[in-house]
């Protein structure tokens, strides 16, 4: 990936810094995730390889525009979502327990981060996997990789 | 003024510029005015100033021009601080205010209030070259200084419902896709469609 649009959260803190320092990736951070959706469109037809980093309350609000241009075009979009409501994370319980769902209701291939040594490949793999189907794939990033 | 006249009137203005169009009559009618491989339909309504400033922001060298309405725009007004935080120079935002949700049965958006200023919107969340325009010469003027100009810019044209000219139906999402992305692979000199290898081909 070389284009990433963001919305920050408390566990993306660290990730986010990382980005905005690294060279190789265009930076752009939104207001809204539903936003970022139509961004990195937008980046994708001008030849870059997306991702919107966000949290799952953002990839709630991006449902419509998933649907509608990410599905509907079939745009190589890899979602960045940080796993709220979690086993082990009380803050957001409601968005953890649907959270899988809606992207299984979406359509959308994913999988779930645990584990540090495992979290780079993964990324590379959903990354391959979504330029070879040309459609939205998520990794759902727990704490433990964060 | 009507849209297609519109439309039809900043036409000749325009050289290699890249198009995003709002969906409804904006996306049938620019088609129909000027028909291109370089004009992308966007089907979220809303999301059309999001796709042209993600497109803006690939593609620094090279003007985008993004068509919105104003039912869509309120849709997504934060839009406009996004794309004053970024300051895409190459991006010339135009909204079409017909002041009702034209493709959805004529209800009335916001504007029809007579109070919301999308200019002075756009002005205050930092796209400093804003400007509402009435009439077909100034709309022509704006659109000759965005060319001529570093931007961002947004020009709020104040137009009447309804279109005069035929109207011939674009192609479909997936067919415009990949039309607009070969003329950008073609004039840019990029590979944005390349495919992984096959794991039988990567030895």
């Amino acid at each position: 990936m070389n284009f990433v649009a963001s919305v920050p959260d408390i566990n993306l803190l660290e990730l986010i810094t990382l980005l905005a320092e690294d060279q190789d990736i265009q930076h752009v951070p939104i207001g809204r995730e539903e936003e970022g959706v139509g961004v990195c469109t937008g980046a994708y037809l001008g030849g870059k390889r997306p991702a919107l980093l966000m949290q799952n309350a953002g990839l709630m609000n991006s449902c419509n525009g998933l649907t509608t241009t990410a599905l509907q075009f079939g745009i190589p979009l890899l979602l960045l979502v940080y796993y709220a409501g979690d086993m082990g994370d009380n803050a957001f319980h409601m968005l953890g327990l649907v959270t899988e769902q809606v992207l299984q209701g979406l359509g959308i291939k994913y999988t779930v981060a645990r584990n540090p040594s495992e979290v780079k490949k993964q990324i590379a793999d959903a990354m391959s996997i979504c330029q070879a189907a040309k459609r939205p794939v998520a990794l759902l990033l727990t704490r433990d990789v964060l | 003024m009507k849209r297609d006249e519109c439309m039809q009137a900043i036409a000749p203005l325009f050289s290699d510029e890249l198009f995003v169009t709002t969906n409804g009559g904006t996306t049938t009618e620019w088609n129909s005015v000027r028909p291109s491989d370089a004009n992308m339909q966007v089907k979220t309504m809303g999301l059309c100033s999001s796709i042209g400033m993600g497109l803006a922001l690939a593609l620094p060298h090279r003007r985008v021009v993004v068509m919105d309405g104003d039912g869509s725009l309120w849709m997504n007004l934060g839009s406009l601080a996004t794309i004053g935080l970024h300051q895409p120079t190459n991006l010339m935002h135009i909204c079409w205010d017909n002041k009702s949700y034209e493709a959805s049965g004529g209800e009335p958006t916001a504007t029809a209030a007579e109070r919301l200023d999308f200019a002075a919107v756009a002005r205050g969340a930092g796209i400093a070259d804003s400007w509402c325009v009435l009439t077909i010469d100034d709309l022509q003027e704006r659109v000759r200084y965005a060319l001529d100009t570093p931007g961002p810019h947004f020009i709020w044209a104040c137009i009447e419902p309804g279109h005069s000219i035929k109207l011939v139906r674009p192609c479909d999402e997936l067919e415009n896709k990949y039309r607009f992305i070969r003329q950008i692979e073609q004039t840019e000199g990029l590979d944005i469609l390349r495919m992984p290898l096959g794991h039988s081909q990567e030895r």
